[in-house]
């Protein structure tokens, strides 16, 4: 890779800053597993192949997976945020397989939230 | 690369100690670099006696009384050998109480062996744990990261066959 | 790539298309043309958002504004509106569904809203694994605007400027640290990263690496610049192996732009990282240990000085932070000094963050400023502690730390004070403990840590540490002596002055600070033997029994309840109980609360099963006990305590007779329980059996008028006043002298004296009552006038989980339909023709904690109702009356208006012929506690007559053995405890037939098997 130059930093921030802010809608949503060292003990490992696997069953390809670290709330871990585009984003909590993949089929897929499993909504840091 | 000592042989393959060789070449004469070679090996041989301690000592022109001290100073490196999986049973007190004590007995039953100790054969390291947190289940038995809730003294031999 | 202001993304997919979507975007191109806004605003038309039903669907960005079901008549005017005004269409707002309406915001999550996040800004936002994503969040701009506009003299201005303490736990300023180093002359410098958590319960280092590994190294970037330096080691503990696996990733994506290594950014400035695995000793944790570990040897810290400043690692001059120091650093140096200033403490700026475990609901990562007060980290972020227990401390600091106790939760948590009460901030580690831990074994669970790690070069250390752990491995085992506290404190304090390194300077902390804190735990365990937290096995049988202020051997009864030989287990009630079938239903049952089986699913009901023993087996015969002894003991009230002592003093031999001032014997439990509680014929029984004994109870006498107290000190030998506490604590709010005002103990006992009158109406308290309180006297009051027929509401100035009432009353009052106001409290009551007419009352909110740990209710303005009511019943409290005892009578009376004991006996006054216990002594309190006065001072009267006449202490007559069965299932299913019936429906709430109906012989087999039998050793 080329090495960069300060004026390139600006670049890669606004090119990554569209991608994750402005999206170019060719995504309907995007869901992020928390994967630090806690949401791994807790499971988050399955709840990420479970999720693999029904994206892959459900023939959608317009779904954005990401990891994230530790959300700092480790006894509720599992924990996955799903974000639909231009909605708020969901957090979902003690998160399983099973559970996983409701979320993904009525949630993701037909956009009804699935209150029982949600810790809350919106970010955690106000932009 | 001089020959293999004889009575490192009887416990490693030829194999591993090449690799040993080159981990020990690679840190050569770099500041520092005991340490990190000691972890390498050890991922490499599973465990630091004696006699791989004097080959790294000479490879890395050492005293053996460093390697040692070293070896001896940090948790992480063991001059035995350990077993490929480890048994841990929970002897907290609902564990305990709900049976705990015998299922430690069938296990050293079953493989003759003492708390701390490792199989004949390197399958298992036995080890006892006071709370694992999870008396809901108890009896428990940890096998590496899979915890086994409601054991019976019984079931342990059964149990224990899942793992290779 | 062009720059738009804004983007609009409106959806194209099939759903917006068929809602007219193509005929919007028309619209919307047009408009913005109109308006010659096409050059800043773009126009882009998305796939499928998956919210077809609402579509056409349009997203404004940056804000982020989502309009729906738009149509292209809207458009002029929304872009009128948000694109040119800059104000939000609301008619066109996206509508919450009503599912999403319940789901709470971030923001309003405590655990999230009160936290400030700097430090872990990117937590959780970010993909680790990705430095475009840590770029797209200011990643290295903190770095480039070190590299290229600052000098090195200016960046350590700007640290010293921040006040940026290490995070490490010292809590040294890291701008000093830098500029020593800075000036320090050498052409080879390091930068070192500390990421070698050791602390039991600390794993913040861990999530930052985790979460955000580069914000870690552009800190080393910038901390390099300062001080000169090429070269650096991040040490990190082997045990993390998802950390390590990060910081390698980020790493080589950093030196792959060009971000680390050579020539970064292109400005000169070279920078090489290295990884360095620890392989597991808690001492490498200390600096000079950390880079002995380094450069290949054993982690054995060096003395200091010289300072890693002038000769560090290769005796080269080096920084050393931590990784929380270094996550700040960037920020800092990109936002300046006094962004970072701007929060936290006088002395203690910015953030730190804690890693929350143990007792607590909310388990995890807080990142709050400086200074917030330890209570609201634990209680409003953590959520409190699990099962409702009580809050015992916090241990700040691990293994070298100090721990915070319950009158300290409003303490602001920085540098300072925590130092002053005896903690250390630590990197962070806060560890909640509730009332289960013993602070004995905490701070030998601490010492043995220490004592393992101990690196063993200086001798204080190696050796202190041992024998620090010997001491209290000996008094956890019952084994301690007078004078190991002080042994503990002297040692500790050389050890602290003489250790080579942090490790040994901080190991005594946990232990000075526990003795600080729980001087009477140490010394309870030393004199008493006793663990009052049930932790330190070789002190008691089982935990329920240890509990019991009177020892009960539970497991023993409920093992006989399991093999059906209840004749055995009542046998086994009695030997320690005189009322067992009053406890069987009133007791409050601390036994409970220290049940293991409660870890595992709930504790057994151990209340239902003595009952189920007393309903069940006919009570053992009481042959009286002839006076064998010629003193004379009288025993003022007849109450629990005053009937305990004088059926163990007959018993030994001695004639006693109780003085009652009202016309039965009983005390609170008749006349203030009411009879829906505890049935009449019970009680009676009971007491039967202690005159059966041979005392005598003579009612209706009250010493003072009846018989003059001096009267007493003449007629008998020796006088045991149990006297209670009988008299209601005033509210001191105006109009408490209107007709129909009652006092809650004054109304009980009315009521229980003429129980019939009051339910037939030849006694009426009001149709509307109020009751103020929230222990157990209110409920019972509120109880009794609801089935009287009122209406009742109990008005409580704090929240239902600070009720002093038990929760199993709490609830039934509640299912009874008795209303609770919460956070109400009193201001004056209203009357019309000099009786009650109304309540005003000021809501109250919770402020900051007392001394017992719970919220301090304020008032808040503005905020009085008046209830319309025709009787007020003030059960807020209870004193005892000592009008009866003269001044000159020796008996001290102090100032909470209850007898003073000596000094060295646990029930004798300062009279030695009067000896005192119960409810006058300490308070209102519980049955149990009353009867366990009881016994005490039976003990101390034949102990001290004994010793005065020079006879042998008492033995107790051989008792029947009574054989208890084992019986261990090798297989337990987890299941709730035993419901016990009750009584339902208009029969509970118009009588006072008893509503625990008790348990069947299957239920109450049933819970016995539930039991763990922790007393037995196997």
């Amino acid at each position: 890779m080329a090495k960069l130059k300060i004026e390139d930093l600006k670049k890669i921030k606004e090119r990554v800053h569209a991608e994750t802010a402005l999206r170019d809608g060719e995504r309907r949503a995007k869901i992020t597993v928390h994967m630090g060292t806690c949401g791994i003990a807790s499971g988050a490992r399955d709840v990420m192949d479970a999720l693999m696997k029904v994206i892959e069953e459900a023939g959608v390809i317009d779904v954005a997976i990401t990891t994230s670290g530790c959300m700092g709330l480790c006894s509720r871990e599992p924990l996955v945020t799903v974000e639909l585009i231009g909605q708020e984003p969901i957090k979902y909590e003690y998160m399983d397989a099973n559970k996983m993949r409701q979320v993904f089929k009525k949630h993701v897929l037909e956009g009804e939230i699935q209150t029982p499993f949600v810790l809350a909504r919106g970010a955690e840091i106000v932009k | 690369m001089k020959l293999v000592n004889e009575e490192l042989l009887k416990e490693f393959s030829q194999e591993q100690i090449v690799k040993l060789d080159a981990i020990i070449e690679k840190y050569r004469g770099k500041p520092g670099g005991l340490i990190p070679v000691l972890e390498e090996a050890q991922m490499v041989l599973e465990y630091l006696p004696i006699g791989i301690q004097k080959r790294i000592a000479e490879g890395l022109n050492l005293p053996l009384s460093r390697v040692y001290g070293v070896v001896t100073f940090y948790s992480f490196f063991t001059m035995t050998p350990k077993g490929r999986h480890t048994v841990r049973v929970c002897l907290g007190t609902a564990c305990y109480v709900r049976g705990g004590k015998a299922i430690a007995a069938a296990l050293e039953k079953v493989f003759g062996v003492k708390e701390g100790e490792t199989t004949p054969d390197r399958r298992f390291t036995y080890e006892s744990v006071r709370c694992l947190g999870a008396c809901g289940l108890g009896p428990v038995v940890v096998v590496d990261e899979d915890v086994h809730g409601r054991v019976k003294p019984g079931k342990v031999k059964e149990l224990l066959n899942q793992y290779e | 790539m062009k720059v738009f202001r804004s983007h609009l993304l409106l959806c194209g997919g099939t759903g917006c298309h068929a809602s007219g979507s193509l005929a919007v975007k028309k619209a919307l191109v047009a408009e913005l043309m109109k308006r010659n806004l096409a050059e800043e605003i773009k126009v882009v038309e998305t796939g499928c958002n998956g919210f077809c039903a609402q579509g056409p669907i349009m997203v404004v960005y940056p804000e982020g504004i989502i309009y729906m079901m738009i149509k292209a008549e809207d458009v002029p005017e929304l872009v009128e509106e948000h694109l040119v005004k800059g104000r939000v269409l609301e008619r066109l707002l996206y509508r919450e569904p009503t599912t999403e309406a319940v789901i709470p915001t971030m923001q309003e999550i405590p655990f999230f809203a009160l936290q400030e996040l700097r430090v872990l800004r990117n937590r959780g936002l970010i993909d680790p694994e990705r430095i475009e994503e840590y770029i797209a969040r200011d990643g290295y701009a903190g770095m480039a605007k070190a590299l290229t506009e600052m000098t090195s003299a200016e960046i350590v201005q700007v640290m010293l400027d921040s006040g940026l303490r290490g995070r490490g736990g010292a809590g040294f300023p890291t701008g000093l640290k830098w500029k020593f180093c800075s000036t320090s002359p050498g052409d080879i410098k390091y930068v070192l990263c500390n990421a070698d958590e050791g602390d039991p319960g600390a794993f913040m280092d861990r999530s930052v690496l985790e979460a955000d590994p580069h914000a870690v190294l552009e800190g080393m970037v910038i901390a390099a610049k300062a001080i000169g330096a090429h070269h650096g080691y991040i040490y990190c503990r082997a045990e993390y192996p998802l950390a390590i696996h990060r910081l390698n990733v980020a790493i080589n994506q950093a030196t792959d732009m060009g971000l680390l290594g050579q020539d970064i950014l292109g400005t000169g400035f070279d920078f090489n990282l290295e990884i360095y695995q620890g392989a597991g000793a808690f001492v490498c944790g200390e600096e000079t240990a950390l880079m002995t570990s380094i450069e290949g040897k054993r982690g054995m810290p060096r003395p200091r000085p010289p300072f890693p400043a002038i000769a560090g690692l290769w005796q080269r001059p080096s920084v050393l932070n931590n990784v929380e120091t270094l996550a700040n650093v960037a920020q800092i140096i990109l936002k300046g000094a006094a962004w970072h200033a701007s929060v936290g403490s006088e002395k203690s700026k910015g953030t730190k963050v804690f890693a929350l475990t143990g007792d607590v609901n909310n388990v995890g990562l807080v990142e709050v400023p400086m200074g917030t007060p330890l209570g609201t980290i634990v209680f409003d972020i953590g959520g409190g502690i699990p099962k409702n227990k009580k809050y015992k401390a916090a241990q700040l600091g691990g293994p070298s730390g100090g721990c915070i106790p319950i009158q300290h939760l409003n303490a602001p948590v920085d540098y300072e004070k925590v130092a002053e009460l005896g903690a250390i901030m630590g990197s962070g580690g806060l560890i909640v403990m509730n009332e289960d831990n013993c602070a004995v074994d905490m701070a030998r669970f601490f010492m043995d840590f220490c004592q393992d790690e101990s690196c063993g070069k200086c001798t204080p250390c190696r050796e202190g540490t041992k024998r620090m752990l010997e001491i209290l491995t000996n008094i956890t085992r019952g084994k301690g002596k007078e004078g190991d506290i002080e042994l503990l404190e002297e040692m500790a304090g050389i050890i602290k002055d003489a250790s080579l390194c942090g490790l040994g300077q901080t190991a005594p902390n946990p232990v000075l600070s526990t003795i600080r804190y729980f001087r009477q735990e140490y010394e309870d365990h030393i004199r008493n033997k006793h663990c009052g937290a049930a932790v330190c096995s070789a002190l008691f049988k089982s935990p329920c029994q240890n509990t019991c202020p009177i020892g009960m051997d539970i497991p023993a009864y409920i093992s006989l309840i399991r093999a059906e030989r209840l004749e055995d287990a009542y046998k086994v009630l009695l030997k320690t109980n005189p009322f067992p079938s009053v406890c069987g239903r009133v007791c409050d049952h601390k036994c409970q609360s220290k049940c293991r089986r409660g870890k595992m699913d709930e504790p057994i009901a151990i209340k239902f099963l003595k009952r189920f023993i007393t309903d069940n087996a006919p009570r053992p015969k009481v042959s009286p006990v002839p006076a064998t002894r010629k003193e004379k003991i009288a025993v003022v009230g007849a109450g629990p305590a005053g009937l305990t002592a004088a059926r163990d003093l007959a018993l030994r031999g001695y004639s006693v007779t109780v003085f009652e001032e009202l016309p039965d014997p009983g005390g609170m439990l008749r006349w203030a329980i009411p009879s829906y509680r505890l049935p009449r014929n019970i009680l009676n029984g009971e007491i039967d059996d202690i005159r059966q004994l041979g005392v005598e109870i003579r009612c209706n006498v009250r010493v003072g008028k009846d018989l003059p107290f001096d009267r007493l000190g003449k007629d008998f030998d020796y006088v045991y006043l149990a006297t209670g506490a009988h008299k209601s604590t005033k509210m001191d709010v105006p109009g408490e002298d209107l007709q129909g005002v009652w006092g809650g103990v004054e109304f009980l006992r009315a009521f229980n004296l003429d129980e019939n009158a009051w339910m037939k109406g030849g006694k009426t308290l009001g149709s509307k009552v109020a009751v103020i309180g929230g222990g157990n006297s209110a409920i019972d009051a509120a109880r009794c006038a609801k089935r009287m027929g009122a209406d009742v509401t109990i008005l409580y100035r704090r929240e239902r989980k600070e009720m002093p009432a038990a929760g199993e009353e709490v609830t039934a009052a509640l299912d009874e339909g008795i209303k609770i106001e919460f956070l109400a409290a009193p201001l004056r009551i209203e009357g019309k023709d000099g009786k009650v007419s109304g309540i005003t009352c000021e809501r109250m909110k919770l402020g900051d904690f007392d001394r017992s740990g719970r919220k301090r209710p304020v008032a808040i303005k503005d905020s009085q109702f008046t209830l319309s009511v025709d009787a007020v019943v003030a059960a807020i409290g209870q004193v005892p009356d000592m009008t009866f005892v003269p001044k000159d009578s020796g008996v001290v009376i102090n100032k909470w208006a209850c007898y003073d004991l000596a000094k060295d006996s646990k029930s004798r006054t300062t009279n030695p012929k009067f000896y005192a216990g119960g409810d006058a002594v300490t308070g209102p309190d519980t049955v149990i506690g009353a009867i366990a006065a009881g016994h005490q001072a039976a003990a101390d009267i034949d102990a001290d007559i004994r010793s005065a006449l020079g006879e042998p202490a008492w033995e107790a007559p051989v008792e029947e053995k009574i054989d208890i069965p084992l019986i261990i299932d090798e297989e337990t299913q987890e299941a709730p405890q035993t419901a016990m019936p009750e009584l339902h429906g208009a029969q509970r709430n118009a009588s006072f037939v008893e509503v625990e109906l008790g348990f069947t012989r299957e239920l109450a087999i049933a819970e016995a098997c539930r039991c763990l039998r922790c007393d037995a050793e196997i």
